[in-house]
């Protein structure tokens, strides 16, 4: 799994991770990414075996990544999946349409539960050129 | 939150007032002494006291329990109650993810000599025998009925299947399920998260511990709790898992719309919510509900499955070893209940979000063979050090709604602990101290290292000398197995 940079913020009970990116797509996909890195190491490279869609529409840009990120959460759990590849094919302020990819858990050594992404403390904002976005997960 | 902004109001108590954010409908009141207080000015903790202050029809204050610490919209060691009458407001942040989050504490008749010599086969035998970590499945297939019924008789319908006693119920809050729980509620997804996960302990903190009864503070109650000085106990801390997420999240998502609907104004998302009475509120209470029940039946589980590894270590049956519930608390949980305000009796929406229910002599809602000292009170500490068993007291029902503290809370984030905590050294330290440790990663081991958490006993003599409950026995860990 290729996981594009980010950084841990420290939170007393839960974890919290900083991404950046040069679109709002692409804080969405780094997000996700990074969230997966926490939870799960891949035990050997293998094809994916999942995938699937996901539709989701919110007030604006911060709800959306949360819903998002939640989505994926129960996704994971629902179907036993670790995601690895996120392919978003509409993208408004409020809209997201995507389709998501992965492998079974057996395939991955898991070490961390998130339970959810939360609206505490986020930051969703431009700084100069790139996106950054701050969330904090409760584990 | 600058320590100057705080009223003392005495030893053990101080207060934000009003004044401190506009918008705050009550003050808020912590519980905490001055050394502890210290670390819990370092984070946002007191913030989001001060911000639970803004829910519609809460009364008296926004309180936080001595084992206060950082969470995400509610702080962890948070209790408000709302006025149902007066539009008083329910929010899934009130409760968490985890609903019904909760720990369960067994006796036996073994002391620690019995257990010692078969410490290390007993503790493989429940790392072998309890589905621990994260997307561990269980044992206990649930059919379609099965997912259904687990909803709406939580511990009661494990023991419809064989596990467990109809006595556990008794020893159970709310008897191990909370009524008006309809399944309506509940979407197909939070069933096909749940699924797997039926007698599961999941992983974080979540814990299985044996335990020696170390130091009893009242023979009296002791006694009547069942417990006695080197004696051997088994605590179990877990909650609703993958089902109970769900269902946080999906009300979470329906209540942020509901802001707008009923015009409330909070400084977090994370503590959004909608009038009791609404269908929004009325309908995530229930879907609530059936988290809490799942969480019952998923800790009955797991205690059925630690029965039968003592009875397979020690050849005999459970019973014949003495192993009974003492009592299961939540403490992650929304509920209807009466108390005092004002010298009124009034119909409240209690929301402990990391804080155990702590109800005093004379509640009919506590099993009667506790009524006359008050409910149970099981405070989970840190593996390398104590937990605690109090009971529950008037002054909290006076004070806090009846409510005390969870466990012993955080002073060190997961990062800092992986940096700081060496685990060689900590597995070292901890079998010196004659604790034997199984979890699935040493990752998970770190993050709960001691040294993350506050020091139990410092907690459980504020609750003590605050009389938010009373200290009755000390109990230390030698086997923890862990997610």
């Amino acid at each position: 799994m290729k996981v594009n940079k980010y950084e841990l913020i420290s939170h007393t009970a839960d974890i919290g991770i900083r991404v950046k990116a040069n679109s709002l797509e692409g804080i969405f996909c780094s997000a996700a990414s990074a969230m997966f890195d926490l939870m799960a190491k891949e035990k050997t490279p293998a094809p994916i075996t999942h995938s699937l869609e996901i539709s989701l529409n919110a007030n604006s840009q911060e709800e959306l990544v949360v819903f998002w990120l939640n989505e994926l959460l129960s996704l994971s759990q629902a179907k036993q999946v670790i995601f690895d590849e996120f392919i978003i094919n509409k993208f408004t302020n409020t809209i997201l349409e995507a389709v998501v990819k992965g492998k079974g858990f057996n395939n991955y050594a898991i070490d961390t539960e998130i339970k959810a992404a939360t609206f505490h403390e986020l930051k969703l904002n431009k700084v100069k050129n790139n996106w950054q976005l701050e969330l904090i997960f409760d584990v | 939150m600058d320590k100057s902004i705080l009223e003392r109001i005495n030893e053990f108590t101080w207060r934000i007032p009003t004044s401190y954010k506009k918008g705050m409908r009550v003050p808020g009141v912590i519980y905490t002494s001055e050394a502890l207080l210290d670390g819990v000015l370092k984070d946002k903790a007191l913030e989001q006291v001060a911000n639970v202050a803004f829910l519609p029809g809460i009364v008296k204050a926004s309180l936080a329990m001595p084992d206060i610490h950082w969470g995400y919209g509610f702080a962890i060691g948070g209790v408000a109650a709302t006025d149902i009458d007066s539009g008083g407001v329910i929010s899934p942040g009130g409760v968490g993810f985890d609903i019904n989050c909760g720990v369960r504490l067994l006796r036996s008749d073994l002391t620690f000599k019995d257990v010692n010599k078969k410490l290390e086969i007993l503790v493989n035998r429940i790392f072998s025998d309890v589905p621990t970590g994260v997307g561990s499945t269980g044992k206990i297939a649930l059919s379609t009925k099965d997912s259904k019924d687990i909803l709406t008789k939580g511990a009661k319908w494990a023991v419809e299947k064989g596990f467990g006693t109809e006595v556990d119920l008794e020893f159970t809050e709310s008897n191990g399920a909370m009524e008006g729980a309809s399944i309506e509620s509940v979407s197909k997804r939070a069933f096909e998260r749940g699924k797997f996960q039926a007698g599961t302990l999941g992983s974080g903190n979540h814990f299985i511990e044996v335990q020696v009864v170390e130091e009893i503070f009242d023979e009296k109650i002791a006694d009547s709790l069942g417990l006695s000085k080197d004696q051997v106990t088994v605590m179990i801390h877990s909650g609703s898992r993958g089902f109970g997420y769900q269902i946080c999240d999906e009300y979470s998502r329906k209540m942020i719309q509901c802001l707008s609907k009923y015009n409330i104004d909070v400084p977090d998302k994370q503590l959004a919510c909608a009038p009791l009475e609404s269908a929004e509120g009325k309908s995530y209470f229930s879907a609530m509900k059936c988290a809490a029940n799942y969480a019952w039946a998923n800790r009955q589980c797991l205690m059925h499955l630690v029965r039968g590894c003592f009875e397979e270590v020690f050849d005999t049956s459970w019973k014949s070893l003495g192993m009974n519930l003492i009592y299961d608390v939540a403490h992650n949980i929304a509920k209807i209940e009466k108390h005092i305000v004002d010298n009124k009796e009034k119909k409240l929406c209690v929301h402990r979000k990391g804080a155990t229910r702590s109800f005093g002599p004379g509640q009919s809602d506590v099993s009667i063979k506790y009524r006359s000292i008050g409910q149970p009170v099981i405070v989970p500490g840190d593996m390398g050090t104590s937990s605690y068993v109090c009971v529950g007291t008037e002054t909290a029902m006076k004070n806090t709604f009846g409510s005390s503290c969870h466990g012993a809370g955080r002073i060190k984030s997961r990062t800092q602990a992986l940096k700081s905590v060496n685990l060689n050294v900590l597995l070292k330290e901890l079998q010196s101290k004659g604790i034997i440790v199984k979890a699935k990663g040493g990752k998970t081991i770190i993050e709960e290292a001691p040294s993350a958490y506050k020091n139990i006993d410092q907690v459980i003599d504020v609750v003590n000398a605050s009389g938010i409950a009373k200290k009755i026995a000390r109990m230390r860990p030698i086997g923890v197995i862990k997610g």
